[in-house]
């Protein structure tokens, strides 16, 4: 008879090769989602082990497991309310009295739990010596040794998971009691207040210690159970901010377990080691040069791993120009659909694909050699200018490359509120794309003088961002400013595995939402281009854009330029597609649905267009545009990628309306300000 | 909380040690939040605290508990700590 599937949990602090045991353990058998309701990513696989099938599930990395975010939620209602059968909690040796803290939490909990010693080989570089046997006596769990990285200790960790599984009942028996003293005292008391009181399934022993933490989500459960008065009993006791004395006696448990059974080297010897790099990574000022120099490597890494995609976007237009003759005999229309709205549609997107995998990988790499949270340090300052800190960095760096890698990299910030704000400023900042717009229309209309106008555009960029920013902080999410709380873990050697969970798990996440929302808007603006005639200029395209004219009069623009407008929000490069099309010029309706790169206006036919942009844009209506366009009405798929983070329908309508808001408002000055200059 | 009376140790915000002195945490202070997210990663009182790197501006980086640690200015600030008598 098959026995039940054994679910195995997988617990512990971020860097702490929580992720590298995971891939080893299921190898290609796994699979990321998210977590109900949460954007917190889940990953869950499953390994077999002398016949036995388990099921294992990565909990989110957390420091502790009191209510303080999402993840810190997720990972302890996963450990006590889907008990697993048992619970690995991975700890870095060489960081092991921190790592330690979530064992002392989870060890009052009553699963059974095996503790993974990992990254030993930096930890007995830096001149420690352990007994593993020594510390699972100490703390009543088993506890095994591994260099996950290697592959060591793997075997002896599934041994251990199937021991004690076995044993029905583990011969060691866990060492509970963590908290001692006065500390114990005062949690005997709520715990005789709480008693027969506590929902299951939650343990009297640990609500109590959570109340007197402070712990919002227990407070308020045990709250709403207790009578009044029974409650104010707790709360007399719980008022007096017992947070710090809990963590003291946690600390003071890992302690005396370090002492007698970690021989320590000097501190000196581990701080030459470690800080040595770092005096200069994160030196205020060397730091910096060391950084821009790393990001320029970092960035032709990734435009070299991007052109791999190359051959690809040569082969969207082979592949529409064979439907468009296969489908000759078709109806025009329908040929027209396939090869300009729906292939061109989903090639566009799948290019961007390539690029945003190839930017994900680099930053995975950065990541996983430990270099990102020196980044963060580095231009911390230079984040508080914007009442953000270090952490937010990495987005709006992403950001510059394409806003929604920038939107997707906003999960590495720590508080929900930050990590808001820092989504909703994402779309100021112009991607690549705007840049090739700048440049191609500002040297048409501004020759050598483009570089102030790019100059011009940096400045009131920035001074969009602060404006923003602080209508957000003061008005919009009111609440307290955090500050930078970082670990700089020590650098070790890039694992491929985790750098591709990594940039999987995002490129996923763009291809769940991003992908389908540029298809689908490129499809859609094909189809108003289309119709009702197959000739854009009676289109309801540019039926749109005449009714939008009004708008455009007060910049100086035609029909035609808030059609490229509109077509920006399929995604900027469209924009200068629409441009080529509207004015006469693109071949075809192919490249209006975004692949401006594979057929751009080419020799005589650009001098063309050149001109006749000339002679139809003034030249304040030129810097306008471009105001428009850097001013960022977001693209559909920043704005869908930006819902998906956020779940909320009111930040995606938001954003959308004050960055259309703003970008016409620059506009419009701009513009006006123009007529007086020119 | 007891106070030691040591008169040779001072008590001090953690951002105003200089680079390379040793210390000890003596309290942690500021919003329940705050504490509970700062004492989970090793601030709590009677951890040994070595100051890596303090500018007069940014963020300061200190070795506790055999980690590297990076903390703003305000909340180091809300860190007191007391020297260690060399």
């Amino acid at each position: 008879m098959k026995t039940k599937q054994k679910t195995i949990a997988l617990a512990g602090q971020p860097n702490t090769g929580k992720s590298s045991i995971f891939n080893r353990l299921t190898g290609s058998n796994q699979h990321i989602g998210n977590w109900p309701g949460k954007t917190v990513e889940k990953k869950q696989g499953r390994f077999k082990c002398n016949g036995q099938t388990y099921n294992l599930v990565d909990l989110p990395g957390t420091y502790s497991l009191t209510a303080n975010s999402a993840e810190e939620i997720i990972a302890r209602d996963f450990i006590i309310k889907k008990q697993p059968d048992v619970l690995v909690v991975v700890v870095d040796a060489s960081q092991l009295e921190r790592t330690l803290y979530l064992v002392a939490e989870t060890a009052m909990l009553q699963t059974k739990t095996i503790v993974a010693l990992n990254m030993m080989d930096i930890a007995e570089k830096e001149g420690r010596k352990f007994s593993p046997e020594a510390m699972g006596r100490e703390m009543g769990v088993k506890v095994v040794p591994t260099v996950a990285a290697k592959n060591k200790g793997i075997a002896a960790l599934l041994e251990a998971i199937e021991e004690s599984l076995d044993n029905g009942k583990s011969n060691i028996k866990p060492k509970r009691q963590v908290l001692e003293g006065d500390t114990l005292a005062l949690l005997n008391k709520i715990r005789l207040k709480v008693k027969g009181r506590v929902p299951s399934p939650y343990s009297e022993e640990w609500t109590a210690i959570k109340l007197l933490e402070g712990d919002q989500e227990i407070c308020r459960i045990m709250k709403d159970r207790l009578e009044p008065a029974g409650w104010q009993e707790i709360d007399k006791i719980i008022r007096n901010d017992h947070t710090l004395l809990v963590a003291d006696s946690r600390y003071e448990w890992i302690r005396k377990i370090i002492s007698s059974t970690v021989e320590y080297p000097d501190k000196k010897n581990i701080l030459a080691r470690r800080h040595r790099f770092d005096k200069i990574a994160t030196h205020p000022v060397w730091g910096k040069f060391m950084a821009i120099g790393i990001l320029f490597v970092a960035l032709v890494a990734a435009v070299s791993i991007g052109y791999l995609g190359m051959p690809f976007l040569g082969a969207v237009s082979l592949v529409a120009d064979g439907t468009r003759s296969l489908l000759a005999p078709a109806p025009a229309w329908l040929s027209s659909m396939m090869a300009d709205g729906v292939i061109v549609g989903v090639g566009l997107a799948t290019a961007l694909s390539f690029f945003l995998m190839a930017v994900f990988i680099v930053v995975g790499f950065l990541e996983d050699v430990g270099y990102l949270a020196r980044l963060a340090y580095v231009f911390d300052s230079f984040m508080q200018g914007l009442g953000l800190h270090g952490k937010s960095f990495m987005p709006f760096l992403m950001g510059a490359c394409c806003n929604i890698g920038g939107v997707l990299a906003t999960r590495v910030v720590d508080t929900w509120r930050q990590r808001l704000i820092t989504v909703l400023l994402i779309p100021i900042i112009p991607c690549f794309a705007v840049w090739a717009i700048v440049s191609f229309i500002g040297t048409i209309f501004f020759g050598v003088k483009t570089p102030l106008i790019i100059m011009a555009l940096l400045i009131t960029t920035a001074l969009h961002l602060a404006l923003t920013s602080f209508l957000l902080r003061r008005i919009v999410i009111k609440g307290n400013r955090t500050g930078l709380i970082m670990e700089l873990p020590p650098y070790h050697k890039p694992n491929l595995k985790t750098i591709w969970t990594y940039a999987w798990t995002n490129e996923k996440a763009y291809l769940k939402r991003g992908f389908t929302v540029i298809a689908l808007t490129s499809f859609l603006v094909w189809l108003l281009a289309y119709f009702p005639d197959g000739n854009i200029d009676t289109s309801l395209l540019a039926s749109i854009g005449k009714f939008l004219n009004p708008i455009g009069n007060l910049m100086g623009f035609d029909w035609r330029l808030m059609v490229a407008l509109i077509a920006a929000m399929v995604s900027k490069e469209a924009a200068l597609a629409a441009i080529g099309i509207v004015y006469g010029f693109g071949h075809e309706l192919s490249s209006l649905t975004g692949l401006a790169m594979v057929a751009p206006p080419e020799g005589g036919e650009l001098e063309a267009l050149e001109s006749i942009l000339m002679q139809t844009i003034s030249p304040e209506s030129a810097l306008a545009f471009l105001f428009v366009i850097t001013f960022s009405i977001p693209c559909s798929a920043t704005i869908g990628v930006l819902y998906s983070e956020t779940r909320s329908l009111k930040w995606a309508a938001g954003a959308t309306l004050y960055y259309t808001l703003s970008s016409l408002v620059a506009g419009i000055l701009v513009y006006h300000g123009g007529l007086l200059i020119f | 909380m007891k106070i030691h009376e040591d008169k040779d140790m001072l008590a001090l915000a953690l951002h105003t040690l200089k680079v390379g002195e040793e210390a000890v945490v003596e309290n942690v202070a500021g919003e329940l939040s705050f504490i509970s997210r700062i004492s989970a990663i090793g601030f709590t009182r009677n951890a040994e605290i070595t100051m890596l790197q303090n500018w007069k501006w940014g963020p300061v980086i200190v070795f506790i508990r055999d980690t590297q640690m990076a903390l703003g200015r305000t909340e180091a600030g809300r860190i007191t700590v007391r020297k260690k008598a060399i």
